[in-house]
C-alpha cells in the first residue's frame, strides 16, 4: 500500500530525504513542511561567501525551486509544525492545518541559543541561522565599521573572518582560552587564534559579555572583567539548541535532541529523525552523537529516507566538516571526547598540519589546517577503530594510505 | 576558433591513477589517468574553484575534491556528490605516438 511520507523541516536534511525518497522509488505522497518561507537551502555560505556578497542566494538552494513540484514532492513552506500526535498519525501546523502521515521524518534542525544579558534586545545585535539573518548582518557590513562577535565557535570564527575580509574592525569575546576550544582543544585552538590575530582581529578570551549598552542601538559591549568595547553592531554566535517544541507530550524520546538508533528511527514506530536535531546512535563510536554539520544533514537525511522505505541500512558515516576562514581550509573528521594524545603531522605553529585525537592508540578524530587530502585519507583509519603506529602517523614521509595497523 | 587537438605533455608523464595540471592555450586543465585512459577537464572545481589536480583524490574514475568533498566522474565531468552542483567541463583526449593531445 502506498505510504504517506511527511517530513518536518525543509532544510538540507529534510530536502535531501524528500529527494532520496523519490530517487529510491517511494510510491505515495512525499510532503515537505518547513518553517522558513523559501525553498530549502544550504547554510554554509551564510557565514562565508553569501555573507560577503560573493554568491547569490540561488547558489545555496538545495535544488531549484521548481524541482519539488516536478518530482511530485508537495511543499508547505512558511509554516511550522506545532504538535505531533503519534497515535492519530497527525501533524498539526501553526496555521491550524492538520497533515496525516504513515511515516514521519523529524528534521526540524536547531535554533540559536539566546542569552538574557542586559541590553540584548537593543537594535544592531544579530545572530545567524537563516538567510534573513545573513541579510541583516550584510546590511551592516560596511568597511571601517566596528563589529563585536560574541562566541568563537565555528559560526563566530567564520563571521569574524568574513567581517575582516570586508574591511570591518572586529573584536571577538569568548569565555574559553582560544577559538573553537570546546571541540578542538587549546593546542589547536591557539593556531586558530593566531590565524585571526594575523588578520587583524582583536580577541578577548576568558571573559564574557556583561551588558550591551546603547540608547536604541548597541554602541558598546561591556564585559564581566570590565572592558568596554565600542561598536556599531554585534553578532552573537553561541551555538544552537535542537528544535523539539512540537514533540512535547508526543511520547517521542527527547534527550539533547530527538533520540534515534542507527537506523534513524525514534522509539515510536514509523517516526524518524535526521540532521541537527537527531541525537543518533553511532555504531562506529558506540555512543550517541548529535552533529550540526552540512555533511551529516545530507548523509543522514538520505539514510533516514532509505530506512523510511524499509531498507534497514545502518547510518555509520564518519562525520566530517570544513570551515573556511580567510584563505585557510580547516577540516575535521571523526568524533572525539577528551583525548590522551594529540599526534601532529607537521607543526602546529605552521600554516599546515594534521592533528589527530588519539585514545588507546586509536585515532578518534583528526583536524587539518590546509591538509584536505590527509583529512580524507585518515577517515578509513578512524573508521577502522584499531590502534595505529603513532610513529608512522607522525612521520610526514609516510603516506597515510599505507599506514600500518598494529596487529 | 574551432576546437582542435593540441599536443601537450608525454602521456607517460601521468602514471595510472595519477592527476596532473596542464596549461593548454591559456586554460588550466587537469588530466587523470584511469587505467591507461586519459581524461581532461577544467582544473577549477565548480564549487569554490579549488585546483582539482592539486586537491583531488582519484579512485577509479571518481575524483573527490578534498577541499569540500565534491565528487566528479572524470569520464564525463558530471557531479556525483555535492556540494558542487555544476559539472566540470570535460575535453576529448587522444594519444598520438607518446604525445597526449587534448581538444580545446
Amino acid at each position: 500500500m502506498a505510504q504517506r511520507h511527511v517530513i518536518l523541516g525543509a532544510s538540507l536534511a529534510g530536502a535531501t530525504a524528500a529527494i532520496t525518497l523519490r530517487e529510491e522509488g517511494a510510491d505515495g505522497d512525499v510532503i515537505l513542511i518547513g518553517a522558513e518561507p523559501q525553498p530549502p537551502y544550504e547554510r554554509p555560505p551564510l557565514s562565508k561567501a553569501y555573507l560577503r556578497g560573493e554568491v547569490p542566494f540561488d547558489k545555496a538552494l538545495v535544488r531549484p525551486a521548481a524541482f519539488y513540484a516536478e518530482h511530485e514532492i508537495q511543499t508547505m513552506f512558511g509554516t511550522r509544525a506545532t504538535r505531533i500526535d503519534p497515535s492519530a498519525r497527525v501533524v498539526e501546523l501553526e496555521d491550524h492545518r492538520r497533515v496525516s502521515f504513515d511515516v514521519l521524518l523529524i528534521a526540524t534542525g536547531g535554533r540559536n541559543r539566546t542569552v538574557s544579558i542586559p541590553g540584548v534586545d537593543l537594535d544592531g545585535i544579530y545572530s545567524l541561522r537563516t538567510v534573513q539573518d545573513a541579510d541583516r548582518i550584510r546590511a551592516e557590513m560596511i568597511a571601517g565599521r566596528r563589529a563585536v562577535v560574541v562566541g568563537m565557535g565555528f559560526i563566530g570564527s567564520e563571521v569574524a573572518a568574513s567581517l575582516r575580509q570586508k574591511g570591518l574592525d572586529v573584536v571577538v569575546i569568548d569565555p574559553s582560552k582560544t577559538p573553537l576550544f570546546r571541540v578542538l582543544g587549546e593546542d589547536v585552538g591557539r593556531t586558530i587564534a593566531r590565524l585571526h590575530r594575523d588578520h587583524g582581529v582583536r580577541m578577548i578570551f576568558e571573559d564574557t559579555v556583561a551588558a550591551f549598552e546603547g540608547t536604541r542601538r548597541v554602541g558598546c559591549v561591556v564585559t564581566k572583567a570590565g572592558l568596554r568595547v565600542e561598536c556599531d553592531f554585534a553578532v552573537v554566535g553561541i551555538g544552537i539548541e535542537p528544535a523539539v517544541e512540537a514533540l512535547a507530550d508526543s511520547g517521542i524520546h527527547i534527550d539533547n535532541g530527538v533520540v534515534v538508533d542507527e537506523y534513524c528511527q525514534t522509539n515510536v514506530s514509523g517516526i524518524y529523525a535526521a540532521g541537527d536535531v537527531a541525537n543518533h546512535f553511532h555504531p562506529v563510536f558506540d555512543r550517541r552523537i548529535r552533529v550540526e554539520h552540512w555533511q551529516n544533514a545530507i548523509k543522514q537525511g538520505a539514510a533516514a529516507a532509505r530506512n523510511m522505505l524499509g531498507r534497514r541500512i545502518a547510518y555509520d558515516e564518519i562525520h566530517w566538516f570544513w570551515s573556511d576562514q580567510y584563505d585557510a581550509n580547516l577540516q575535521y573528521a571523526g568524533f572525539h571526547t577528551p583525548w590522551e594524545q594529540l599526534v601532529v603531522r607537521g607543526r602546529l605553529d605552521s600554516g599546515s598540519y594534521l592533528a589527530c585525537y588519539v585514545n588507546a592508540g586509536r585515532i578518534d578524530a583528526a583536524v587539518g589546517l590546509n591538509r584536505a587530502k590527509e583529512v580524507r585519507r585518515i577517515m578509513p583509519l578512524i573508521k577502522a577503530r584499531r590502534p595505529v603506529n603513532l610513529e608512522q602517523l607522525r612521520d610526514e614521509s609516510v603516506d597515510l594510505r599505507s599506514l600500518h595497523e598494529i596487529s | 576558433m574551432a576546437a582542435e587537438f593540441v599536443t601537450t605533455i608525454k602521456a607517460t608523464e601521468i602514471p595510472v591513477g595519477g592527476l596532473t595540471a596542464i596549461d593548454v592555450r591559456g586554460t588550466r586543465l587537469a588530466v587523470a589517468n584511469v587505467g591507461g585512459t586519459y581524461y581532461a577537464f577544467d582544473d577549477a572545481c565548480t564549487h569554490e574553484q579549488c585546483s582539482l589536480a592539486e586537491q583531488g583524490e582519484l579512485a577509479g574514475a571518481t575524483l573527490t575534491c578534498t577541499c569540500h568533498g565534491s565528487e566528479f566522474d572524470v569520464r564525463t565531468g558530471n557531479v556525483l556528490a555535492p556540494p558542487a552542483t555544476v559539472p566540470v567541463k570535460a575535453y576529448r583526449t587522444r594519444v598520438e605516438g607518446d604525445a597526449l593531445q587534448i581538444e580545446v
